[in-house]
């Protein structure tokens, strides 16, 4: 080895209690920052899977202005032909039409204002959670057509209007060309998704059905899609802007447009965890400050020995520098091992605190929590600690181009 | 009356894989007044027995009676109280608190004690004019000559008024002419205040004032002899 | 004791100030840590404070009374007759301020464009105004006159959705108790603004007499709520007003109206608490490396201090003392400058960049960070308590150093 790096080695361990408390404080920061940002990114995906999965999709392909206003009028052409065209195109994975009205709906008992979404019953489970969470009778006949009258309602919505499986749900609204709209449909299923409000106001009926009783003809309101890749989104949407160019009415959204809140709110949740971050940074900084200035200045005499032996005080920096960086090391090195294998462990056996539940479903967020294991979430935190501990050593280091030989042999 | 007793005292310190031999055996009686010297070269038991007679350390079998304690059956803080009250200490060196001035450093003592504020006032600045330092009494240790904080640590050993005064190697770091006042400082002490002084040490200058001087070696009492006195030439 | 301890505290003091760079680098530490415990303890309680405070505004009146089936099947069945006169004086004593009777049920508007389901509320201006639960703007036109208005309110973006505007006619359609078509044409007297979209689409305000003749339920209300003007403040006030209503009404104070929120204020207490204790920790690491330090190079002189006599206690309590005048001045200065960051944040921080996020959350484009006592108190005692346990260890070791070999060390 090295004599600069032996003797940066053995001046590390001369207080072997400080160094290990600072080691200490590294690692300490390390492991807390390895499982917050594994457990961040872990509810983000989470989040994101579980806000697009139950109903809006990877992406839609709407009417230009529909998304801000939802007008009946502002239709996609020939909705299904198209969710069946983007269903073959590759990197797709799932597409289906939907046309969307506002009706009042009546039971014998009661009256209630309420959106009825038209799907293709074949597809729509392939886009939404919603069908899977059928918990009484079954979802839509996939076959179902212009004359299946059935209808899906939430759990809530069924209590309200106090019905059940069987019963008859009479509709009043506006069809598309401004014409009054009536129906009667059938419940042959009650969905409970555990959310209220989803549970309050969920209806779904087959397509076909939706388009005749509203007048739509062979027109719906989106098709929404998933797609294999995540990621692969923005590329997806610019291929089936291309395919329908030649339809100016038409316009594809994505996720971030369609759940503007979704990436809004990750935003301002990174915000907050970003301020613990930086100031647990910044408090692990201080202490590497503190260690490497007190070993500095206790060591002014031996420093001031050094440059009458003619050492420039360039090369004491180096020391310094050098003793911060295997001192940080070993903080990097502990901190991403400890971090790792708990994140690990957790990213199979996930995480609970007590209080989620509720928050869990108000948020859309899962109940236990699941740290995503990954390699940028796992060094991340470390490399940031071990950046800013090498900087927090600068201040020491510089002070030794001060030092002049014979005061400091002087020194205390 | 014998100020202080001890019978078969002994110690031993383990230093690596050795067993050393601090003090063997060692009997001794010092009576009130007296003006004693512990000699011999470094490692020959006289700080061990210094720090014994002080309560500062306990030794393995052996008894020490120091006036009315019986100094090997106390607990900690109990000789920690006995230090504070019956035996004043002077030390080679850091012999005093860096952050307390001369004053704050004698009163020191004093307040632990619990002495009112205006009487460890009096009292502190009073004897530090009895060891030649009137004026001095707000300058920190790092402001003081060695002599001065010698003196300093003089006064603070005496300003509770012990009848024993225990001193290791006060004369250390100090020129021959700081450490002839200061010896000056001891003798009158002794004389005019009647305190029993007993000093550890190896230099033959300090070894001239005392009127019995014991010589140690190997953890052994090897003489012990009266001497007439004699001040150093300076 | 009594001297013996000031010259301890003289000691400390001193004591602090010998290495002076390492006690102002940890006092900047602690300060950092202590403006960030209570700055981000302030963030979280004003984004609480808004999301509780938008959530009762949304169903205003901190304690409500209703049919008891009426929070599970909010229909006009589940009504109740209007407050008799022994409610009416439980409703209107301390700490209540104000309160309001109203009808709300699930209805359809239409214009000639299109319809969307809504929740009517039928409801009386003046009592609504004084338990605050109007919308903050109305940008066209007016705010309902009495309760015998014939117009209807309705939110900005419901009327964009429903390509209607000022003075233009809508449907009402709800059902009245025999589960008949309950409607009536009304004219938009007023377009009004809330903090929250979701709100703009959901409520539509007519006035409570006429809603009544609409429904034919004569005078019958669906909910009565009153306020004291301070969510915090429950207690039991609302138990007078339970016992006043008498059986057959569910007489509820907020936190049961909606445990959520209730849930939501513990789990953020704990959260903060949880966020305190992990800044302690890593600062605890640089403060027990701080006393260590502190008594490691003053070995000798605590050796001394042992010699001439000063009881190991006191030498504990030297090094303890040291630690609370570190804790305390960065306490002191933590505090200060928590107070004046957040401060001149209380009136709002723009957060509109991040607004539909939030909005998820039922908050506004506007974050108050709320300074509370109980916070700063809650730092406090976290760094103070903690600390004086992390620096027990230095303080123990300092003072069960062995003279003699204090002394003897270089």
């Amino acid at each position: 080895m090295n004599v600069t790096w032996l003797l940066a080695w053995r001046n590390l361990w001369r207080h072997s209690r400080r160094t290990w408390l600072t080691v200490a404080a590294m690692v300490f920061c390390n492991v807390l920052l390895v499982f917050l940002i594994s457990l961040q990114l872990g509810s983000y995906t989470m989040m994101i899977d579980n806000t697009l999965g139950t109903f809006s999709g990877h992406i839609q392909v709407q009417h230009v202005g529909y998304l801000d206003q939802q007008k009946m009028r502002q239709t996609v052409p020939a909705a299904a032909e198209l969710a069946q065209t983007l269903r073959e195109q590759q990197g797709v994975s799932a597409a289906s039409a939907r046309g969307i009205a506002f009706a009042l709906a009546s039971s014998e008992e009661r009256s209630f204002g309420i959106q009825i979404v038209g799907v293709e019953p074949a597809y729509e489970p392939e886009v939404s959670t919603f069908p899977g969470l059928v918990k009484q009778g079954r979802f839509l006949a996939p076959d179902a057509g212009v004359d299946s009258d059935e209808i899906v309602i939430g759990s809530i919505l069924a209590d309200n209007l106090k019905v059940g499986l069987g019963d008859e749900l009479t509709f009043l609204g506006s069809g598309r060309d401004g014409s009054f709209a009536a129906a009667v449909a059938t419940v042959v299923g009650v969905i409970d998704t555990g959310f209220d409000e989803v549970d309050r106001s969920i209806a779904e009926v087959p397509l076909a059905w939706f388009q005749q009783v509203f007048t739509m003809g062979n027109q719906g309101h989106s098709v929404v899609l998933r797609v294999d890749d995540f990621d692969a989104v923005p590329q997806q949407v610019a291929v089936i802007q291309q395919q329908v160019a030649d339809r100016a009415e038409l316009v594809v959204l994505d996720w971030d447009a369609l759940q503007p809140g979704l990436r809004q709110a990750i935003t301002s949740d990174m915000a907050s965890a970003w301020f613990m971050y930086g100031v647990l940074i910044i408090l692990v900084a201080f202490s590497v400050l503190n260690t490497q200035l007190m070993s500095v200045l206790e060591r002014t005499r031996e420093f001031g020995v050094m440059l009458s032996l003619g050492m420039g005080p360039g090369k004491l920096a180096r020391l310094v520098g050098l003793e911060t960086l295997m001192m940080s090391t070993i903080g990097l090195a502990f901190g991403v091992l400890l971090g790792g294998l708990l994140v690990w462990y957790l990213s199979f056996a996930g995480f609970y605190f007590p209080g989620m539940e509720e928050m869990g479903k108000r948020f859309n967020l899962p109940e236990r929590m699941y740290p995503e294991f990954s390699l940028l979430a796992i060094l991340w935190g470390p490399t940031t600690v071990f950046l800013f501990a090498l900087l927090a050593a600068l201040y020491p280091a510089l002070r030794l181009f001060r030092l002049q030989p014979v005061p400091a042999m002087r020194a205390a | 009356m014998s100020a202080i007793t001890c019978t078969e005292l002994c110690k031993t310190f383990q230093q690596g894989d050795e067993i050393i031999t601090g003090l063997n055996k060692v009997s001794l009686e010092i009576t009130k007044g007296e003006f004693l010297c512990l000699s011999g070269p470094s490692g020959s038991g006289k700080t061990t027995l210094l720090n014994a007679l002080g309560g500062l350390d306990t030794p393995d079998s052996g008894e020490i009676q120091v006036g009315e304690y019986r100094l090997d059956k106390l607990s900690k803080g109990e000789l920690a109280d006995m230090r504070l009250h019956n035996i004043g200490f002077v030390f080679q060196a850091y012999n005093l608190v860096p952050v307390l001035s001369a004053r704050e450093n004698v009163e020191f003592v004093m307040q632990v004690q619990g002495v009112s504020a205006a009487q460890r006032r009096q009292r502190s600045d009073a004897v530090l004019a009895e060891v030649g330092l009137a004026g001095m009494e707000t300058r920190l240790p790092a402001e003081l000559s060695g002599g001065q904080q010698q003196r300093v640590a003089v006064a603070r050993a005496i300003v509770s008024k012990p009848e024993l005064v225990l001193a290791d190697e006060p004369t250390a770091n100090l020129d021959s002419k700081s450490a002839a006042q200061l010896m000056d400082l001891f003798v009158e002490l002794n004389v005019e205040r009647g305190i029993t002084f007993v000093i550890a040490t190896h230099d033959s200058r300090v070894m001239g004032y005392a009127r019995r001087l014991i010589h140690m070696q190997d953890g052994v009492v090897v003489s012990d002899e009266q001497q007439e006195p004699h001040a150093m030439d300076v | 004791m009594g001297g013996a301890m000031s010259t301890v505290m003289v000691l400390a003091w001193r004591n602090l100030w010998r290495n002076y760079r390492r006690t102002l680098i940890m006092l900047a530490a602690i300060t950092v840590g202590i403006w960030a415990m209570i700055f981000m303890a302030a963030m979280m309680r004003g984004m609480t404070d808004q999301i509780v405070e938008n959530t009762l505004n949304t169903l205003p009146g901190e304690v409500q009374l209703h049919h008891p089936e009426y929070r599970r099947d909010p229909s006009v069945v589940n009504r109740m007759p209007a407050p008799s006169a022994a409610l009416r004086e439980a409703l209107a004593a301390p700490p209540a301020v104000a309160w309001a009777a109203r009808v709300r049920v699930p209805a359809v508007v239409a214009s000639e464009r299109d319809s969307r389901g809504v929740i009517l509320l039928g409801i009386d201006p003046q009592k609504e105004a004084a338990l605050g639960s109007l919308p903050e703007e109305v940008i066209e036109g007016r705010f309902l006159a009495d309760i015998d208005d014939r117009g209807v309110v309705l939110g900005a973006s419901l009327a964009r959705r429903l390509e209607t505007g000022l003075g233009k006619r809508v449907v009402l359609m709800s059902q009245d108790p025999d589960n008949n078509v309950a409607d009536r044409g009304a004219r938009v007297v007023g377009i009004y603004k809330a903090r929250l979209q979701g709100t703009e689409d959901v409520f539509v305000y007519s006035g409570l007499a006429v809603t009544q003749a609409m429904l034919g339920i004569g005078s019958d209300v669906s909910e009565i709520a009153a306020t004291a003007d301070d969510y915090r403040l429950m207690g039991d006030w609302y138990q007078p007003i339970a016992a006043a209503a008498g059986p057959g009404f569910e007489v509820l104070p907020w936190p049961q109206l909606d445990s959520f929120l209730d849930s939501m204020l513990r789990v953020q207490d704990g959260f903060s608490l949880v966020f305190m204790v992990v800044i302690f920790l890593a600062l605890s690491f640089g403060l027990v490396n701080t006393l260590v330090m502190a008594v490691f190079e003053r070995i000798r002189e605590i050796g001394l201090m042992q010699a001439l006599g000063m009881r190991p206690g006191l030498i504990l309590a030297q090094v303890l003392v040291e630690s609370i005048y570190l804790l305390c001045l960065g306490l002191l200065l933590g505090n200060v400058s928590a107070w004046l960051t957040i401060k001149p944040l209380e009136s709002g921080i723009d957060i509109s960049a991040v607004a539909q996020g939030v909005e998820k959350m039922a908050m506004g484009t506007t974050l108050y960070p709320a300074l509370v006592v109980q916070d700063m108190v809650m730092s406090t005692v976290v760094v103070l308590g903690l600390g004086l346990l992390a620096s027990l260890l230095p303080a123990w070791r300092a003072a069960s150093l062995d003279p003699i070999r204090a002394l003897s060390r270089h």
